[in-house]
């Protein structure tokens, strides 16, 4: 089992390896820009969020930008990174499922002695592989931009700000076995992990705007994530996000198995 | 215990559009080369996706080389091969990975997958997508006969490839038999089933109609006979023989269909000058054709 999942890990792996660099390059290069460019614009941009409502700025977690780790929170790793990140690693289990269901490839692996459960698992950690390695080109990338233009983004936090997307993500990839095991149309699981991270979002959104809705903000994933760049990661959040992502990928892999394939 | 390689017990799997298969109940015996035909749509494709577990039966049961299909099915498909209709692994994939991947799951070593690859001409360094239907199924037989299995499921196997190309299948196909793997294949192709199979299933609306030796089957199918006549005679006795029909004059001779015994036929023609007599081999159709018309024959 243990050399059948570093197969099929590693095939897939080899397949997307230029969806990793597709993805951190410009991810990375954004998010270096967005280093680079706060010492210049530190003096303006404090005097703008000053007037920005307190809603607004709890909302899309913008604190007073005093530091370049602020700022790329309020940029990058509130909503874009996290958002792009959970969508690529459904993108890659999708592609690992219910691409190689329309490639045939499936019913041909299927064929081998292989169990479905096996080739679940191995499309979320080859999905979980590609996301660390698009994490770690973003964060050295703006680790370089910070150095080339003396921003000063701490390596620390910046670690714990781009690690703390991880299990964000894999939680979109383990959704996306769940919807595996219902479609097998890249399409519809891609789709459906997509409108399921924008609306974790938007439950969280409410709940900071509106404080009597607060509550609702615990049915987010994003609630969880937090805001690791400043606060540091919190290690019960980040295992319980790891957790809901196994959950997901067994309950994917207990429908996957049911399902008819092939037809 | 039977030693039979694949048993069915009433296996059914039924769809909300009313197509897949009912009650399907067969034997394939070890070492047996056992064609399924059928049209398209007769549920074919969806016996051999129930027998390898990749689709769900909703009644019944299937057993594959002793072991059950559902409860067993890794164990099963260590020991069988299987080439799907329409076979894919990728477009940007070559024929080399994918073999490497099965070879890496299934624990096996690639030795006579050079032996396929030299012999049926495949190119496994191009990508998939990149090669013709026919090449990219020659890919699909090296990867499922590389391992030696003890049974190999083939549905439709010779699609796309040229004829020089099919009489290699066929030769292989015999040299598994000769070391015992059993082979259940679906086909349209009567040559190729009258050449390699032992028996037939025929598969008709979801149902099994007939299951038969491939001489019975082609015995049981109507051949078309014309028969240039020097005199001209009336041939009234050949409407009165028992399996003759469609019995037409045309200028100089005759035309009629016949199947079941021949003798009486050949005797009947041998009271005139015969100058010319064509019989032509059935197609695979006029063979269904049988069955249909026929409606339920025995199994």
């Amino acid at each position: 089992m243990r050399s059948q999942l570093a197969s099929l890990v590693g095939f897939h792996l080899r397949e997307r390896r230029r969806s990793a660099l597709a993805w951190g390059l410009p991810l990375g290069a954004m998010s270096a820009f967005i280093v680079a460019i706060y010492p210049s614009v530190q003096g303006a941009l404090t005097k703008v969020v000053a007037q920005y409502p307190e809603g607004l700025k709890q909302a899309f977690g913008i604190g007073e930008l005093s530091s370049v780790e602020q700022y790329l929170h309020g940029e990058m790793l509130s909503l874009i990174v996290p958002l792009a990140l959970g969508y690529l690693a459904a993108r890659a289990v999708a592609s690992d499922l219910s691409g190689t269901a329309e490639s045939g490839r499936l019913e041909v692996l299927l064929s081998a002695p292989v169990t479905r459960r096996a080739i679940c698992l191995a499309a979320l950690l080859a999905a979980a592989v590609e996301v660390a390695v698009v994490l770690l080109i973003t964060l050295l990338l703006s680790l370089l931009g910070s150095l080339l233009a003396g921003a000063g983004l701490g390596l620390g936090d910046a670690v714990a700000g781009f690690a703390a997307v991880w299990p964000l993500a894999l939680v979109g990839g383990g959704m996306a076995v769940v919807v595996c095991g219902v479609s097998l149309r890249t399409s519809v699981v891609t789709g459906a992990v997509a409108g399921f991270l924008v609306a974790m979002y938007v439950v969280d959104l409410i709940g900071k705007l509106d404080e009597g809705l607060a509550g609702i903000r615990h049915a987010s994933i994003f609630r969880y994530y937090g805001n690791a760049i400043e606060e540091g990661i919190e290690p019960l959040a980040f295992v319980g996000l790891l957790l809901l992502a196994a959950m997901l990928v067994l309950l994917g892999a207990m429908l996957f198995e049911r399902r008819d394939l092939g037809v | 215990m039977s030693d039979a390689a694949i048993e069915t017990e009433r296996l059914s799997k039924l769809y909300p559009g009313g197509h897949g298969i009912a009650e399907l109940t067969m034997s394939v015996a070890a070492g047996e080369v056992f064609g399924f035909l059928g049209p398209n749509g007769a549920g074919k494709t969806t016996t051999i996706r129930t027998l390898l577990d990749l689709i769900h039966p909703t009644a019944g049961s299937a057993r594959l080389l002793g072991l059950d299909s559902r409860r067993d099915s890794v164990a099963i498909r260590r020991r069988v091969g299987n080439l799907p209709g329409d076979f894919g692994f990728g477009r940007e994939t070559t024929g080399r990975q994918a073999l490497d991947l099965l070879a890496r799951l299934r624990g096996a070593a690639t030795d006579r997958a050079g032996e396929l690859t030299e012999r049926f001409r495949a190119d496994l360094d191009r990508p998939l997508g990149e090669l013709s239907r026919g090449n990219r199924q020659k890919v699909g037989l090296i990867l499922a006969a590389f391992h030696r299995p003890e049974l190999l499921v083939l549905d439709e196997p010779t699609g796309g490839l040229d004829p020089m190309m099919q009489e290699e299948f066929l030769a292989l196909v015999g040299e598994e038999r000769d070391r015992g793997a059993t082979v259940f294949l679906s086909s349209h192709e009567l040559d190729e089933v009258e050449r390699i199979c032992d028996r037939v299933g025929i598969v008709r609306d979801a149902r099994l109609v007939a299951v038969e030796r491939v001489p019975d089957l082609l015995g049981r199918a109507r051949r078309k006979v014309s028969v240039h006549l020097a005199d001209g005679g009336g041939l009234e006795e050949l409407r009165r023989l028992a399996g003759v029909s469609d019995v037409e004059r045309f200028d100089g001779g005759v035309s009629f269909r016949f199947a079941g015994d021949v003798d009486p036929v050949v005797k009947a023609l041998a009271t005139h000058h015969v100058t010319d007599l064509e019989v032509s081999r059935p197609t695979l159709e006029e063979v269904f054709l049988g069955y249909y018309e026929g409606g339920e024959e025995e199994r």
